[in-house]
């Protein structure tokens, strides 16, 4: 019998052809196309620009451009493998391309291609969103990792679409996916900062593919992130495994061998090409420490090594001392410990017209000499107007940088008009990255408002500039008062 | 596996759950030849051809494609397939579906040239998911001839077809034997067996019943039909042992009799008048439901 064999050119070929066909598939369904391609963006646009910019905080133009990039990242995954599988397997189009000699693996190749390509264009028109209009400070190099980091995000989320397209029906198919898709994103911090939501859905972060993606692009745009780039690594390419692993056994349980006739042989490359990854990463190849020339620059210019260097290289503020009392107001003083002391403040400086002024008080809590009252008027001027005081640990105000890592817990005396008052951590790299913000009711009598730094991981309390205690309003005036402010 | 067998099933069983679907299946297609399944739905028509096809692997015994297991590209690559209920991505333009298929084969045929083939020329503006239901399986028959195909499958490649479109693949299927391609094809449509098939293999309950050309199968019946113009009711012939079958068709009596001669003197006796008598052979259709209720044991 003669035997017809597959020039090498022709086979490339076809798993080339199979991927554009996939794309311009994908890109003619307008189902997937506008949700996956439009919805980072325009959401983008929408909460991370101009919300943004109407708060005065171009932080969260930041911190949004990195998130919205992951958000971005997971849909064409999830929707191409997720829905577009179920309908498939469905449908008979899986089987006949079984029955035809469609090349080995060609199928979940293409569709891997299509939805790694569909992030490339989300993430360059995010990017070009980001500098053009949202006006966010970006590197070359950060801008190309980024890049990076969300084309290869694409992956786990393959992984995850395709198993649940394994199981799922197809008309059911696409409810189920969002299920997965925006509970994950809003729970990994992407349309919010985790510092916003309750403590234990940040505690939970972790077990959320798209937090470790969001906390590698935070890093590279050089907003507060945690833990290690190995450990998120480590942790997207298990995923990814594990996933790619579930849908395979369940899709040869149903009769589909999508990786040809040696399927052993193709699950044993996938799997090698991860524990690659992981050891590489687990062993500090992918991920490390860039050189350390790179930090001993940085630490000269500590704005360039904000935009440029990922946060655990950034230098950590000045060692907290290790008194515990900031300012107790006895001795007829409006200044602390240490530091440059108390200060009113209000929001003029980004257009606002709240009004505050400070001055000491006889009669502090628990009998003590004195306290600080502060009092004022909320404006209206502005979306987010504010008005307190603010102490500045390490001068000059808002630059220098105090490390408080060592400390555990935030605690002070309030007491005021009965309105609501909220307590303000500023930290971080970055000059108007998201502050730490907890509220408080003041009412008529002392009492003491005491904040766990270990709850609020999204604060960087290596890099502390600032601690305020003031209003958001209602617009109208306010008056109250604090004493024996401590951090220990 | 002799050099002229293509494909081939042998001792092959398949159950699913409670029903076996196939029992001991033996299925032989040789070169050049257009052999047609034939059974009732259940049978295991499809079954039998996804084990061919690598689409499900047997419980029990052997399954080759051009000497490879089904499952191996090698053999597929040699291979044409119409499926039944496929739906194509709805968003593809024919020419586009047909340069993919084609791409998966050694030495396809030119795009262009299957297009004109089966006259798809008017076809090609619109995408796959706005063509009718006869235009869709037209453009799956071209996905299944494109690569040049040693060996073509077809299930039910006519169903939902009008008669044009149901003429102008049968030519096609026919100069495809012509040209040495062999053919297996299944159908509930025993006059596109009649009209094609060098072969017919008709299975009953997971077996092969009987294999044979159409005359070889339409002879093992013993049925005749008799037509003719007569003034007997048809409830007056039904209570003869001679008739096994009796209807009326417009003004004709039509009975389908396994003891022809008696039956004749018999009607010559009650009805002198009796006029414009037909003796015919039974078709494919009589052999074939004759065939499967003998395997049941009803017959």
């Amino acid at each position: 019998m003669n035997s017809v064999s597959m020039p090498s050119g022709r086979l490339w070929a076809a798993y080339f052809g199979e991927m554009r066909f996939e794309f311009i598939k994908s890109l003619r369904t307008p189902a997937f196309a506008v949700p996956t391609l439009f919805f980072p963006i325009m959401f983008y646009l929408l909460f991370g620009i101009f919300l943004g910019s109407m708060r005065g905080n171009s932080a969260m133009s930041q911190y949004t451009f990195a998130t919205y990039g992951v958000f971005g990242a997971m849909g064409p995954g999830l929707f191409g493998f997720g829905v577009s599988l179920a309908i498939e397997r469905e449908q008979g189009l899986l089987l006949l391309k079984q029955a035809l000699p469609q090349p080995p693996g060609a199928y979940l190749l293409a569709r891997a291609a299509m939805a790694m390509l569909f992030v490339a264009i989300i993430s360059l028109m995010l990017t070009l969103m980001a500098v053009l209009v949202g006006g966010v400070p970006l590197t070359f190099s950060q801008g190309a990792r980024l890049f990076v980091i969300d084309v290869l995000g694409a992956l786990p989320f393959c992984a995850i679409g395709m198993w649940v397209g394994s199981m799922v029906s197809g008309p059911a198919s696409p409810a189920i996916v969002n299920l997965i898709f925006l509970p994950m994103a809003f729970l990994s911090g992407l349309w919010l900062p985790l510092q916003f939501m309750p403590k234990f859905l940040g505690d939970i972060a972790p077990i959320w593919p798209a937090y470790h993606l969001a906390q590698m692009a935070l890093g590279t745009v050089g907003a507060p992130s945690s833990g290690s780039t190995a450990g998120h690594i480590a942790v997207l390419a298990g995923t990814t495994l594990a996933f790619f692993l579930l849908a395979m056994r369940r899709m040869h349980g149903s009769g589909f061998r999508l990786l040809g006739a040696r399927p052993k042989r193709a699950l044993a490359i996938v799997a090698g090409v991860t524990a690659v990854v992981l050891a590489l990463s687990l062993s500090g190849v992918i991920g490390g420490k860039p050189a350390s020339k790179e930090d001993a620059t940085a630490a000269t210019d500590a704005a360039s090594a904000a935009a440029d260097t990922p946060v655990s290289e950034a230098p950590a503020g000045v060692a907290a001392p290790s008194a515990a009392v900031i300012a107790d107001f006895d001795n007829a003083s409006e200044t602390a410990a240490y530091g440059i002391g108390w200060t009113a403040a209000r929001d003029d400086m980004r257009g606002g017209n709240s009004k505050s002024a400070q001055h000491l008080v006889t009669g502090g809590a628990g009998g003590s000499k004195g306290a600080l009252e502060v009092t004022g008027e909320i404006g209206n001027a502005i979306q987010y107007p504010f008005a307190g005081t603010m102490f500045f640990p390490e001068g000059p105000p808002m630059q220098g940088l105090m490390d408080y890592s060592g400390k555990t817990t935030l605690t002070f005396q309030a007491r005021g008009d009965g309105r609501r008052y909220m307590l303000m951590v500023i930290s971080g790299i970055q000059l108007d990255a998201i502050p730490l913000m907890v509220d408080f009711d003041a009412g008529p009598e002392w009492h003491e408002v005491r904040l766990e730094l270990a709850k609020y991981g999204a604060a960087d309390f290596k890099r502390v500039r600032a601690i305020g205690v003031g209003t958001m309003g209602p617009a109208g005036p306010f008056r109250f008062q604090i004493d024996d402010v401590r951090l220990e | 596996m002799s050099q002229n067998t293509l494909a081939s099933l042998s001792g092959v069983r398949k159950r699913f759950g409670k029903i076996q679907a196939l029992d001991g299946f033996d299925l032989a297609v040789k070169r050049g030849e257009l052999l047609a399944v034939l059974g009732p739905n259940g049978a295991g028509k499809s079954t039998a051809i996804s084990i061919l096809l690598g689409l499900q692997s047997a419980d029990e015994g052997s399954a080759e494609l051009f000497g490879h297991a089904p499952q191996e590209i090698e053999g597929r690559r040699r291979i044409g397939v119409m499926m039944q209920e496929v739906m194509l991505p709805g968003v593809m333009r024919p020419r586009e579906l047909l340069e993919q298929a084609a791409s998966y084969y050694p030495i396809p045929y030119e795009v262009d040239a299957v297009i004109a083939r089966l006259s798809l020329e008017g076809l090609l503006k619109r995408p796959y998911g706005k063509l009718s239901g006869g235009q869709k399986r037209q453009v799956q028959f071209a996905l299944a001839i494109c690569g040049r195909p040693e060996l073509l499958f077809l299930d039910e490649p006519t169903a939902g077809l009008d008669v044009q479109a149901r003429e102008a693949l049968w030519k096609v299927v026919r100069e495809l034997r012509h040209e040495g391609c062999s053919i297996v094809l299944t159908t509930h449509y025993l006059e596109e067996a009649e009209a094609l098939a060098d072969r017919v293999a008709v299975m009953a309950r997971g077996r092969l019943i009987t294999t044979g050309s159409v005359n070889e199968i339409r002879a093992h019946v013993s049925r005749k039909q008799v037509s003719c113009v007569s003034r007997l009711t048809p409830d007056t012939v039904r209570g003869w042992p001679e008739a096994a079958q009796v209807e009326m068709e417009r003004d004709r009596l039509q009975i389908t009799t396994r003891e022809t001669e008696a039956l004749l003197v018999r009607l010559f006796r009650e009805d002198p008048q009796l006029s414009d008598i037909e003796v015919k052979r039974a078709g494919l259709a009589e052999a074939f439901t004759e065939l499967t209720n003998e395997s049941k044991g009803v017959a």
